[in-house]
């Protein structure tokens, strides 16, 4: 080899300067953007503490998360002290000291008593969505990864996935409101005017007049947007099913439904269940596709029957913090309410991601054939 | 050393006592071996034995694996070892060039694919770069077939045109050492056999090393081979006298099919 | 065996020959039904888009029928200009008070700080002020307060007070730069010794607000000229205006008397149905007396009703002759330029505005007098006034109009502004995050940006609203950020701040696929380029990102999709001001507010009447947006199937 000492390096590189400089930039944008996250992070979590959690037992204001939503009034008595208690408390003390003792007072819709409501709206509405996504999102993967051939009706139903997943949610909540609210077939004994088509059936009507802002409206618009994550996912999860394990059941006489229901479906489910906390999450985080169809800013508790209910308006914690954030101006007398829903929300939402993230690891790593 | 090399030259590779380990695996036990400039040096053996691993060595490409890494000896190329710690790992690996068991070119045109190298080592001038690709091209035997589609994209080339290709690459950057790891393992039999023909071809100005499964391969185009077994260096000598008369048994047992 | 191309079928007690139908077919249309129904919501959701949104434009252009027949279109060409001109005088001041204000800056800043701490102080003791005030009106002019009332109400006052000076009271004392320590200490020594009952300022806000008065009157001498030449341009415009809302109203009540007869028949209409409909014959003759007298008035005949406004176009003419007159004139007026960077913006901004205002002035007159109110509106133009219209008003008593261009340029500039930041933050952190980061780095990395991912989007605005706003607004006052441009900032909310936050929905995004893209490149290639003796860096830019290149546009594209379909933070942070931003600011009209594609659905569509022109408009942006969202995920599809890296 010719002037072998050309491998040994003199000095200080010039590019080696660079590469540390570029390396260091790098760096330093990737950990900008998680010090940012955890910025936001920190910052919920400092204001919305204070509210939820106290000092001493039972160290977590249990009436936060057990009270319904109430106005909160904030005036002076007559000695110049300045009280904030929600509408129930309020109207109690003016009956005790009457409405006369009451000075400059002002009041804040919906940062009094708790946010039972919201919490029980949304658990109800993405339950229910989570329910209606699984069953027809499992039904779905089956068909793709179980029967399907290639074909017309294959690469139409992949398109569809595809684009469905793209489709803006505020796009999602005027078609629930178009289709479920205004237009979603009720039996019903007397249609009302802006029905599209009523059908006679003797006793009474199948009347396509939507299932007005309701929960159920709600609950459908949602499923019909985490539906292509759960076919995707799911089918993801039958196709780790090993194809011997198929094979084999075939083979030894069984239908292909009695395979599929004995042989593959347990072993996908983790996997499935696994994805539908993440869809859970995303469900109880949108606000856009339930502001139409289901969302309410004030409504008491509790609920009659769950039939009721079902055709009912519900509160929602994302529905609940848009109206507060939107609608309220900011004040040390709302704060509270808040940092203390959007603390709740995010521990929600951040407790369903990591499980969910916790969960595929698990899966991932024990399911290994 | 089982056998040193009979030369006299100063040689170009040397291999001192060399201990290699993935993790706390030792795949290499004091590997000791000279191999002389301007020939083709063979390095046989069943599956595992280590003789990539080696080859590996030359350019500290396995410093890409992690836990990889050298426990004892050293490597000295023209003198200089390799491990220390003010080597310019950059141009020990332009002098020391390396051609892959599977083909890989880059993403990119023909033309691109030759110019990188040089481009990375600050050629600017578009003359001089041109003038390079044809003169590689040409040394494969490639330019005529591709003289006409210098900027499609490489992957339109057969399997031993891309391996070709990625030899003209890896000249295009005047190495004195090449390293060869199973080149024509993936190859047909007629694409082999025009490798083959370069390589003799190369011979006359670059020192290459190759690792190969191809036993024929080895007797017809090395001029030493060694012989490796389970992390060991059994034997080493001219190409002729291993494949006719083998001093080991392992060797021997190897060579006329007995194993591996 | 012979081929045969149709199996001869099992003879019947074989023991292979199927017994019954089996279910397996059932089973199997039913899984099959539910893979369509993904194609049945896609094909529901263009479906009812394009159903409600399909009577928007029927109905629009009956609308802009009504809006040609009855005069107004007349007078608004007139009004344009009005418009025009009030624009060109309100930049014209705003090149001067720029000039003016930048001289006395720190006086108006000392004033308003001053200001903020009293008032703070204020707020805070308002109590026990308050409760002292009562129980002194309670008692009279000359009445005597019970002296512990007294004494506790001013022990309680002196507490607040003191808590309030101490900056315990809620967030402390607002922040004041631009006064010194001792000007500070100063203030609050006054505002705590005042008497309780008093609410007058402390001398020193009078002196500060004196101070400001000064210097503004000093700055403002040199430019008393051009102040005059602004009045008097300003003033060009009044014979115009009594015009304009004298014919405004007249128009005015055409349209409303066309309106009305309108609802009235289509009453009678109803009722008449409603009559043919019933069965019981008292109630029929009622229905049909109630149709008769449904109708109360007649039909606008519009010619007449048009005229005594067609007939005031002499003095049209005369007005905006004056007008033309007075944007010929002022140019030679003009200083030629002024020492403040940002008023000499302003006034080169109107230079450049004015040819373009002169021609519109111009055009009115030929405008009006070609103008008929009977000539038929195409579809084809309504159609153009809505891709093409620079006005969406609504719920106004003039007239509505639904152009889309003001969200659509909206919605355009807080993509670029979030494009602009999780591009270069999506991307970079992936190639950091794959290629040079450490593995327990990575381990950290991911689920950080993942967790990103998950935060809520109206969680994310009302950070928007409650923290990133305001820290802007506060911040851009500052004078080290004086020279950026659109600083200080007017709105609190405004599209950069909503473009920042949904760049950092974009970066979990862009990040994810950037990096599944790089972690797709083959090893094979770096190894190459390694063994060729690239450096780290030279691998990572020449080789490893090219070959990812298809994955990250892929990636960006998508993040572009989620920002343009993304809700709630535009309707939270980005200030919802349906207007067309002021691009005379330069780079400052970032920070503006706007309103968005997205954010005109979710604010409007719960107030709209069903199946109004409103609410069809609304529908109608949807689906435009549905179909630009679409067309961004399909060329990224594009983009990932056609340069798909050839290897096997």
């Amino acid at each position: 080899m010719d002037n072998p000492e050309q491998l040994i390096r003199k000095g200080v590189h010039h590019t080696a300067l660079k590469e540390g400089a570029v390396k260091g930039f790098l760096g330093g944008l990737t950990w900008g953007v998680v010090l940012v996250a955890l910025l936001i992070f920190g910052k919920i979590c400092w204001d919305g503490v204070p509210t939820l959690l106290k000092p001493e037992a039972p160290f977590v204001d249990i009436g936060f998360l057990t009270k319904e939503t109430e106005t909160l009034h904030v005036f002076d008595d007559s000695a110049g002290t300045r009280h904030s208690m929600p509408a129930s408390e309020y109207h109690a003390w003016v009956d005790k000291n009457g409405s006369a003792a009451v000075f400059n007072e002002q009041t804040y819709a919906y940062s009094g008593g708790g946010i039972a409501g919201p919490i029980i709206g949304t658990a109800l509405l993405t339950l229910l969505s989570i329910v209606i996504a699984l069953f027809f999102g499992v039904a779905a993967a089956i068909y793709l990864s179980e029967y399907a051939k290639q074909g017309r009706f294959i690469n139409l139903v992949r398109l569809a996935i595809l684009n469905l997943a793209g489709v803006p949610s505020i796009v999602f909540g005027l078609f629930g409101f178009a289709v479920f609210v205004l237009a979603a077939p009720v039996f019903t004994g007397d249609p009302a005017d802006r029905t599209l088509l009523a059908i006679p059936l003797g006793f009474t009507y199948l009347s396509f007049q939507g299932w007005n802002s309701s929960l159920i409206a709600g609950s459908a618009t949602l499923a019909c947007m985490i539906l292509p994550v759960i076919i995707t996912a799911s089918e993801e999860s039958l196709r780790a099913v090993p194809q011997g394990f198929r094979e084999a059941s075939l083979a030894l006489g069984a239908t292909r439904w009695h395979t599929i229901r004995k042989c593959v479906l347990p072993f996908a489910l983790p996997g499935i269940l696994t994805s539908s906390v993440l869809s859970l999450a995303r469900a109880a985080g949108e606000t856009a596709p339930i502001m139409f169809t289901a969302a309410v800013a004030a409504k008491e508790l509790p609920w009659a029957n769950p039939w009721v209910m079902l055709q009912n308006q519900v509160q929602a914690l994302p529905y609940h913090i848009y109206t507060l954030a939107a609608r309220i101006p900011t004040s040390e007398y709302t704060q509270r309410a808040q940092y203390g829903s959007v603390f709740v929300f995010l521990m929600m939402i951040f407790i369903f991601s990591a499980l969910s993230m916790f969960l595929r690891q698990r899966v991932r790593s024990k399911l290994k054939w | 050393m089982v056998n040193g090399s009979s030369t006299t030259v100063t040689p170009a590779i040397a291999i001192d006592t060399l201990r290699f380990n993935y993790g706390a695996k030792q795949v290499l036990h004091d590997i000791s071996l000279d191999i002389a400039p301007r020939e083709i040096t063979a390095f046989i053996g069943p599956s595992g034995c280590g003789k990539s691993t080696l080859l590996r060595c030359f350019n500290r490409i396995n410093d890409r694996i992690p836990g990889a890494k050298v426990t004892g000896g050293a490597i000295r190329i023209g003198g200089i070892d390799i491990a220390r710690p003010d080597l310019d790992l950059q141009v020990l690996r332009r002098r020391v060039g390396m051609v892959f068991q599977k083909w890989n070119p880059f993403p990119k045109s023909i033309y691109n694919n030759i110019a990188y190298g040089l481009r990375i080592h600050g050629e600017k001038n578009r003359k001089l770069v041109d003038e390079r690709v044809e003169y590689c091209l040409r040394r494969v035997a490639l330019w005529d077939d591709v003289k006409d589609r210098l900027h499609s994209s490489a992957f339109g080339l057969s399997g031993g045109q891309q391996q070709r290709l990625c030899i003209a690459r890896t000249i295009a950057t005047k190495p004195d050492i090449i390293l060869m790891d199973e080149p024509c393992s993936a190859l047909d039999p007629l694409s082999t056999l025009k490798v083959e023909e370069l390589l003799l071809e190369l011979k006359k100005e670059y020192t290459i090393v190759i690792v190969t499964h191809n036993l024929a391969q080895a007797s017809r185009c090395s001029d030493k081979t060694a012989f490796f077994y389970l992390g060991k260096l059994i034997e080493y000598d001219a190409t002729q006298k291993m494949f006719s008369n083998p001093s080991v048994r392992q060797t021997e047992e190897y060579v006329s099919g007995a194993f591996g | 065996m012979p081929e045969s191309s149709s199996p001869s079928p099992v003879p019947a007690g074989h023991p292979f020959r199927r017994k019954g139908r089996g279910t397996d077919g059932l089973i199997r249309a039913f899984f099959g039904a539910n893979a369509g129904l993904t194609i049945v919501i896609l094909v529901l959701i263009i479906v009812f888009l394009v159903r409600e949104g399909a009577g928007f434009f029927p109905d629009y252009r009956k609308e802009l029928e009504l809006y040609r027949k009855a005069g107004l279109e007349f007078v608004d060409f007139p009004r344009k200009d009005l418009t025009a001109h009030e624009q060109m005088s309100s930049l014209l001041n705003r090149a001067y008070f720029a000039q003016v204000n930048s001289a006395c800056r720190r006086e108006f800043l000392r004033s308003a700080e001053a200001t903020a701490i009293v008032t703070y102080v204020n707020e805070t003791v308002t109590p026990a002020q308050s409760a002292l005030q009562r129980v002194k009106e309670g008692v009279g002019e000359g009445g005597e307060i019970p002296k512990d009332l007294q004494a506790s109400l001013t022990a309680k006052y002196k507490e607040l007070a003191a808590k309030a000076i101490a900056g315990k009271a809620g967030k402390g004392l607002p922040p004041a730069p631009h006064l010194t320590s001792e000007e500070v200490t100063g203030l609050l020594n006054v505002l705590a010794d005042r008497d309780p009952l008093s609410t007058e300022d402390p001398p020193f806000i009078t002196a500060v607000d004196e101070q400001l008065a000064a210097k503004k009157a000093e700055a403002a001498a040199p430019f008393a000229d051009f102040k005059a030449t602004i009045d008097e341009f300003s003033e060009a415009s009044s014979a115009l205006d009594t015009l304009i809302s004298e014919s405004g109203d007249v128009v005015k009540a055409t349209k409303e008397g066309a309106t009305l007869h309108e609802i009235e028949i289509t009453k009678r209409a109803t009722l008449l149905e409603a009559a043919a409909k019933t069965n019981k014959p008292e109630l029929k003759t009622q229905l049909e007396a109630d149709a008769q007298a449904a109708v109360t008035t007649e039909p606008v005949d519009f010619k007449a009703a048009v005229e005594p406004v067609l007939a005031r176009m002499g003095e049209f003419r005369d007005a905006n002759a004056t007008l033309g007159k007075s944007a010929s004139e002022i140019l030679a007026k003009l200083p030629a330029k002024l020492e403040d960077e940002k008023a000499n913006r302003y006034l080169s901004a109107f230079r450049k505005a004015l040819p373009e205002y002169q021609n519109e002035v111009g055009d009115t007159v030929g405008k009006m007098e070609a103008w008929k109110y009977d000539l038929p509106v195409g579809l084809g133009s309504t159609l153009w006034g809505f891709i093409a219209g620079r006005d969406w008003i609504t719920g106004g008593e003039w007239q509505d109009f639904y152009g889309i261009i003001p969200l659509f340029v909206g919605s355009l500039l807080i993509a670029i502004i979030a494009l602009a930041l999780a591009i270069p933050l999506g991307v970079g952190a992936a190639i950091y995050t794959n290629q040079l980061a450490g593995r327990r780095e990575q381990n950290f990395i991911k689920p950080t940006i993942e967790f990103l991912q998950a935060i809520p989007s109206v969680v994310l605005g009302f950070l928007g609203i409650a923290v990133l706003g305001t820290l802007l607004q506060e911040n851009s006052t500052k004078d080290a950020f004086s020279w950026v441009p659109g600083f200080p900032i007017q709105q609190r909310l405004n599209m950069f701040t909503a473009g920042c936050l949904l760049g950092l929905m974009a970066i979990p995004t862009i990040f994810t696929l950037s990096e599944d893209a790089l972690n797709n490149v083959p090893s094979a290639f770096a190894e190459a380029s390694d063994a060729l003796g690239a450096s780290k860096l030279q691998t990572i830019f020449r080789v490893v990102c090219p070959a990812a290149i298809s994955g990250i546009l892929a990636a960006v594209l998508l993040g572009l999709g989620r920002v343009i379909g993304e809700t709630m933070v535009v309707l939270l942070v980005a200030g919802n001001r349906i207007e067309i931003p002021d691009f005379s600011e330069g780079l400052g009209v970032f920070f503006q507010p706007a309103h968005t594609l997205t954010g005109i659905i979710a604010q409007e569509l719960g107030e709209v009447p069903f199946g109004s022109v409103h609410y069809r408009a609304l529908f109608v942006v949807g689906l435009v947006l549905f179909i630009m969202v679409l067309g961004i995920n399909w060329s990224a599809q594009r983009i990932l199937h056609k340069f798909r890296i050839g290897h096997e």
